[in-house]
C-alpha cells in the first residue's frame, strides 16, 4: 500500500460576481472552448474543406455559367456566404456539444459548482462566437484566388459581423441543445438548421431585382445603365429572372439574409437589403438569442427539472 | 421501518460534538411524473461518518444524491447539508461539498490540469493559489507525471482518481461518491479506494452510493433503499447480526432478507445507452 498524502484543498469562497457576472468563470468557461476548438484539427480541416469546395469548385465552376452578378464574379458573390457557413457550422457544434457536456462531460460538474450559471452561458456563448470568426476566416485566405481585395477596415468589419453572427447562431445552437434529450438528433440538425438558413440567406443567389441567368446575349452597357435606373439590374445573360415570391418571403424572414448582407457589404461594399435593416437585425438580435440561451442554460441546469 | 432506524441507531464515536449533522433529511421524496424515485426518505449522517447508501440500480440512490447536492429539487420534505437547506440555501450547500458523479464529468479533450484549473476557478480558489492546489491535487491522484496529457487517453481508475482529487480542491466538509469504483478493474479499485481511506482518517463525512458489498461493509453505518425507500438502517455488523445471523451471512443476505429480491440490475435507459456509446468512442465532437 503506497501512502497517500493528505487531502488537497484549498478553503474558497466561492467565484467573485455581481449579479450572476463572474468574469472569471467566464474566462475560463471561453479559454475552454478555445482550447478544444484549438486541439480539434478536424473542425479546422471541415472549414478548409468547405471553402475549398464551395468558394473554388462551386464559385469557378457555376461561375462559368452565370457570368456576373451586378458586376461581381460568382466567386465573388458568394464568398460572404461561404464565411457564413462555417460560421453556421461552427457556432452549431460548439453549441451542440452541450448536450454531450451535460449527459456525459463537464457540465454536472459545473452545475454542481457555486459558479453562477449566467456566467457559464455566456463563456460559452463568447467561445462560440470567437471560434466562428476564426472558421470564417478560413475563406478570407482564398480571396486573392478571387480577385477580392481587402483592406484593413473590411476584414475588422467582417470579423465584427462573423462575431455578431456566431454568437446568434451558438445562441440558437444553445437553445436547440437544451431541448434536445440525446444526441441522435445532431444530424437532422445540421441538415435542418444550417441547410435552410444558408440556401435562403441569399449566399448563393441575388435577392432583387433581375436575375440574368445563363445567357449567351451581351446586354449593351447603355442599356444595363438605363434598367439601372429603372431599379432594375441587369446581369450578364440575355433574359430575366424573378426570384419566385414565396422563396423571396422565407430570404426576408431568415434573419441570416441580413447578418450575411452586412458581411457582403463590408467586404465587397455590395448589399441587396437596407443597411438599417442588415444593422438592426445583425447586433439586435444576437443579444437577444443570447440572454434567451442563458435562460434556457439555467432552466435546463435548474433543480425544479 | 422503525423510528429507532430512521434517527440511525447509535451515535457514531468520531462524531464531532456541536454544530449541526453533516446531513438531515425528513421525509424526503421525489416523484419524476408518475414514478416515484425517492419516497419519505429519513436519515441523518454524523460528521466524520462514513455512510453507503446501498441497492439495485434504479433504487433512488443516484435521485437521493442529487437532491442532496442541489441537482434536483425534491418534490416534499426536505434536507440539511451542516445546517443548509438544499433548497433555500443552495449556494452555501454548493460550497461546502465535493461530488463525484457515476460517470466522469471531465472534458476529456482538454488535460488534466486543464480539468483541475477550471475547477478551481469555478469554486474561486484564490488565483495565486490555483497553480499550487493543481499541483497537489495531481500529486495526491498519484497523476503528476501526466497532468498535461488529455483525459481521453486516461483509464477509467485514472479518471476516478482525478475526479477525487478534483473533488477535494476546495476543502469540501462533505464528499458524495456516486458508485466511485462502478467499472473500475480490482486494480483501479483498489488505488481509489486507498485514497477513500485515506480520507477516512481525515476526518471526512462521505456518503457514498454503492451496490458492491464489500464497500457497503467497510463503512460505518449503511442504508438499504430499495425501490425509492430506506428499508434499513445501521453498522454493517449489526444489520447483519439482525437479519442474517447465519455463521456466513453478509449484506446480499440482508437485502434479500429485507426485500426479497437480489441486487439486480436494471434494464439500460437511454442515458445508459449514450454513456456506452461514448465510452466506444462514438461522436466525433468529444
Amino acid at each position: 500500500m503506497t501512502t497517500v498524502p493528505s487531502s488537497p484543498g484549498v478553503r474558497a469562497a466561492a467565484p467573485r460576481s455581481w449579479a450572476g457576472f463572474a468574469p472569471a468563470v467566464v474566462w475560463v468557461m471561453w479559454r475552454r472552448e478555445m482550447l478544444r476548438y484549438w486541439r480539434d484539427r478536424s473542425q479546422m480541416f471541415g472549414g478548409l474543406s468547405r471553402t475549398v469546395l464551395w468558394l473554388v469548385i462551386l464559385g469557378f465552376g457555376l461561375g462559368a455559367a452565370l457570368r456576373e452578378i451586378e458586376g461581381y464574379s460568382y466567386a465573388q458573390y458568394i464568398l460572404p456566404g461561404v464565411i457564413v457557413l462555417n460560421v453556421l457550422f461552427a457556432a452549431l457544434q460548439c453549441a451542440i456539444a452541450l448536450v454531450w457536456d451535460r449527459e456525459v462531460g463537464i457540465l454536472r460538474e459545473v452545475v454542481v459548482s457555486p459558479a453562477p450559471i449566467f456566467s457559464v452561458s455566456l463563456g460559452k456563448l463568447l467561445g462560440g462566437a470567437t471560434i466562428s470568426v476564426a472558421q470564417g476566416t478560413i475563406p478570407l485566405l482564398f480571396t486573392p484566388l478571387i480577385g477580392v481585395r481587402l483592406s484593413v477596415v473590411s476584414v475588422l468589419g467582417a470579423w465584427v459581423v462573423m462575431f455578431f453572427l456566431g454568437l446568434f447562431m451558438t445562441a440558437l445552437g444553445v437553445i436547440i441543445a437544451t431541448r434536445l434529450k440525446t444526441f441522435e438528433g445532431f444530424g437532422s440538425i445540421s441538415n435542418g438548421v444550417i441547410q435552410p438558413l444558408y440556401f435562403l440567406s441569399g449566399s448563393i443567389f441575388p435577392l432583387r431585382g433581375v436575375i440574368g441567368g445563363v445567357g449567351f446575349l451581351e446586354i449593351p452597357e447603355h442599356l444595363r445603365e438605363e434598367l439601372r435606373r429603372l431599379g432594375i439590374f441587369a446581369i450578364g445573360g440575355g433574359w430575366v429572372v424573378q426570384l419566385p415570391g414565396w422563396i423571396q418571403a422565407l430570404v426576408y424572414v431568415n434573419p441570416v439574409s441580413y447578418q450575411l448582407d452586412l458581411l457582403r457589404y463590408v467586404l465587397l461594399r455590395f448589399q441587396q437589403l437596407p443597411m438599417a435593416a442588415d444593422l438592426a437585425v445583425t447586433f439586435g438580435a444576437a443579444p437577444v438569442a443570447a440572454v434567451v440561451a442563458a435562460w434556457a442554460m439555467r432552466r435546463m441546469t435548474s433543480a425544479a427539472r | 421501518m422503525s423510528p429507532d432506524a430512521a434517527q440511525g441507531g447509535p451515535l457514531n464515536d468520531r462524531q464531532v460534538a456541536g454544530g449541526p449533522p453533516a446531513i438531515v433529511t425528513e421525509g424526503l421524496t421525489r416523484r419524476f411524473g408518475d414514478v416515484t424515485a425517492v419516497e419519505d426518505l429519513s436519515l441523518t449522517v454524523h460528521r466524520g461518518e462514513f455512510f453507503a447508501l446501498l441497492g439495485p440500480n434504479g433504487a433512488g440512490k443516484t435521485t437521493t444524491i442529487h437532491m442532496l447536492t442541489t441537482l434536483l429539487r425534491p418534490t416534499a420534505g426536505r434536507a440539511l447539508v451542516l445546517g443548509h437547506d438544499v433548497v433555500s440555501e443552495p449556494q452555501a450547500v454548493r460550497r461546502l461539498l465535493g461530488m463525484v458523479f457515476q460517470e466522469p464529468a471531465l472534458d476529456e479533450r482538454l488535460t488534466a490540469t486543464e480539468n483541475l484549473e477550471i475547477h478551481a476557478v469555478l469554486y474561486g480558489v484564490p488565483r495565486g493559489q490555483v497553480r499550487t492546489a493543481v499541483t497537489h491535487a495531481l500529486e495526491w491522484a498519484s497523476l503528476a507525471d501526466v497532468g498535461g496529457r488529455r483525459v481521453r487517453g486516461f483509464s477509467g481508475g485514472m479518471k476516478r482518481r482525478l475526479e477525487l482529487a478534483r473533488a477535494l480542491m476546495h476543502a469540501p466538509r462533505i464528499l458524495f461518491l456516486d458508485e466511485p469504483t462502478l467499472g473500475l478493474d480490482p486494480r483501479g479499485r483498489r488505488h481509489l479506494w486507498e485514497r477513500i481511506d485515506a480520507l477516512r482518517r481525515e476526518g471526512m463525512t462521505v456518503l457514498m452510493t454503492t451496490h458492491n458489498l464489500p464497500e457497503a461493509e467497510a463503512c460505518d453505518r449503511v442504508g438499504i433503499i430499495d425501490a425509492g425507500r430506506l428499508v434499513e438502517i445501521g453498522p454493517p455488523a449489526e444489520l447483519v447480526a439482525r437479519h442474517a445471523p447465519a455463521e456466513d451471512g453478509d449484506l446480499e443476505d440482508v437485502f434479500i432478507a429485507l426485500t426479497g429480491k437480489q441486487l439486480r440490475d436494471e434494464a439500460a435507459t437511454a442515458r445508459d445507452k449514450m454513456v456506452s456509446f461514448a465510452r466506444r468512442g462514438g461522436e466525433h465532437t468529444r
